[in-house]
């Protein structure tokens, strides 16, 4: 069921070392990059159906495109922020194979015609940045970076400091400039992002690291895995009530449930699967019965109520508790809220206190009416995401463990 | 009171500049470079900052309370941070926590953080912001001695 792509390095001891690194694939793929014009590397990215993994899901090479009628100086802008609960993927790579990154960094700005790049690292991945740091030194050494590179390519790591909002990619451009980590409003046509003014290519770490292969071995190679509409390969992890908690690569279109029994090991302690929060914790929670028919892939998890997110699967066992998992989650997002739209910063506060009501069993229904209008009142009514997020959250468990909610009201 | 930079921090700024297209960019990297040096983001090191950036005092203000890892007070004890969000609730991070504020909080400050990426290793723990995974009572007793 595993095919390592990105994750090939990961069990290699030194894998972060650039001598390691090199006997085992890294930059390979750089000297057939630059035989090439940028828009046919471009071309390749956009024909392999690589897409974003950072939750979206968005076609990276349509992506790329976007950035051609721009001239002047171009970013490529790495999102490191990695702060889904459930989700831990992008810093295996920073600490296991940092310089696939840098090599996916290295062809990417040589497609989209930039010369430089910034990491932007969750701050409290400090020890794992440190480790992506030293590769850095070690490939400017090598000459793989800097102006004595093929290709001139500089490449800045740059540190969050604790705001799941910034994973947001205008948020985290808005934090790159120096200020609070405000999402912008959306243009009304679809665009990149601008960094001091500058057109701005901003994608998930994964996404970067899957880019050396695909340029190795062709957009058929990659194609050759997952399903027609979600091509290729994921780091899907699995977290929760399981034996074996980890990231295993695997191409889209797994059965979640034989991903969970065969690679996550099952529940832990011989008990029966209630639920899973399939991609992170925004993505709507699936009960057991819907878990059973479905597949990792975007349009599966779509039409079976939820989505793919990140791959960061939380899996519950049947003695959770629903309302105390929400109470969980509703805490993350009031903490989280930014606090720039007022549904999102109000509803998140309100519905995580509403929530003490039902774990201390003193609700009423109008509190479950309430609810479920904060809910409504967060979705779609934001500069971002977030709340409707949130708001979809809420709606899954009420969707499917309503009774559990109602067994709280007096 | 005022703020200086260290020797070694001044000529990592001059470097620094040379990465960023405008300096209000620096304000992040100079921020945890004033943590660094002093545990702490005093009122003087933030004008500090505004000066290099050409910010305004209060626009480093309001950066620095976005980000929960900025200090404008500095700590009295040493930090752990336990992760409180879902997979590590699920292994027992509250039993971690009630563990910790019982038997050692007169020694280190016990926060609850939100999900900090190392949710296979549940339930986790920073000891001075070093990730332990997978901690137990008995492993916490034996580091914390």
């Amino acid at each position: 069921m595993i095919k390592k792509i990105v994750s090939k390095n990961f069990d290699i001891k030194d894998s972060f070392k650039i001598d390691v690194a090199l006997k085992n694939e890294r930059y390979s793929s750089l000297a057939s990059v630059f035989e090439k014009t940028p828009l046919e590397i471009t071309e390749i990215i956009t024909l392999s159906g690589l897409r974003g993994k950072g939750g979206g899901g968005a076609s990276a090479g349509c992506k790329w495109s976007l950035l051609d009628e721009y001239s002047g100086t171009k970013y490529l802008v790495v999102n490191a922020d990695e702060s889904e609960p459930g989700t831990f993927k992008d810093r295996r790579i920073l600490s296991h194979d940092p310089h696939l990154l840098i090599e996916g960094i290295i062809a990417t700005c040589y497609a989209i015609k930039s010369h430089i790049s910034y990491i932007y690292v969750r701050g409290e991945y400090e020890e794992f940045s440190d480790i992506l740091q030293i590769a850095i030194d070690e490939a400017y050494d090598r000459d793989y970076l800097g102006k004595n590179a093929k290709y001139l390519v500089d490449i800045v790591v740059h540190r969050g400091a604790g705001a799941y909002i910034c994973g947001e990619k205008s948020a985290l451009i808005e934090s790159l400039e120096g200020n609070r980590g405000y999402p912008r409003l959306k243009p009304n046509k679809i665009s990149p992002e601008m960094f001091f003014g500058d057109a701005t290519l901003v994608n998930n770490v994964e996404t970067i690291a899957s880019v050396p292969y695909i340029l190795k071995n062709g957009a058929k190679a990659y194609r050759k895995y997952g399903t027609p509409d979600s091509p290729g390969t994921m780091l899907f992890s699995v977290s929760g009530n399981v034996n074996t908690p980890g990231i295993y690569e695997v191409p889209f279109g797994v059965s979640m449930l034989e991903y969970i029994n065969k690679l996550g090991g099952g529940i832990k302690g011989g008990k029966k699967l209630k639920a899973v929060i399939p991609g992170g914790a925004s993505t709507p929670v699936l009960p057991a019965d819907i878990v059973k028919y479905s597949s990792l892939d975007y349009e599966n998890l779509r039409d079976n109520g939820s989505a793919l997110g990140t791959g960061g699967m939380i899996v519950l066992d049947e003695d959770v508790c629903m309302v105390k998992a929400l109470k969980n989650l509703l805490r993350f997002y009031h903490h989280e809220s930014c606090g720039q739209c007022t549904p999102c910063r109000e509803g998140t506060s309100w519905s995580d206190k509403i929530l003490d009501k039902f774990v201390d069993k003193t609700a009423t229904q109008k509190d479950l009416d309430i609810l479920r209008s904060i809910s409504i009142s967060m979705n779609g009514k934001t500069i971002c995401v977030f709340a409707p997020a949130a708001s979809s959250v809420i709606d899954g468990f009420l969707k499917h463990f309503e009774s559990e909610f109602l067994e709280c009201i007096q | 009171m005022s703020f200086v930079f260290t020797k070694k921090n001044t000529l990592k700024i001059q470097e620094l500049k040379k990465s960023y297209p405008k300096k209000k960019a620096l304000i992040l990297p100079l921020l945890w470079m004033v943590q660094k040096q002093d545990n702490f983001i005093s009122e003087a090191a933030m004008k500090k900052v505004a000066d290099i950036t050409e910010q305004s005092y209060i626009h480093i203000y309001g950066v620095v309370t976005f980000y929960t890892m900025f200090r404008l007070n500095k700590p009295e004890k040493k930090i752990i941070e336990v992760c409180r969000t879902l997979s590590c609730e699920l292994n027992g991070s509250e039993d971690i926590k009630a563990y910790l504020d019982y038997n050692y909080s007169n020694e280190y400050e016990i926060l609850e953080v939100e999900c900090m990426g190392a949710c296979s290793g549940a339930p986790m723990c920073t000891l001075n912001g070093k990730y332990m995974e997978n901690v137990t009572k008995e492993e916490l007793t034996r580091v914390l001695k």
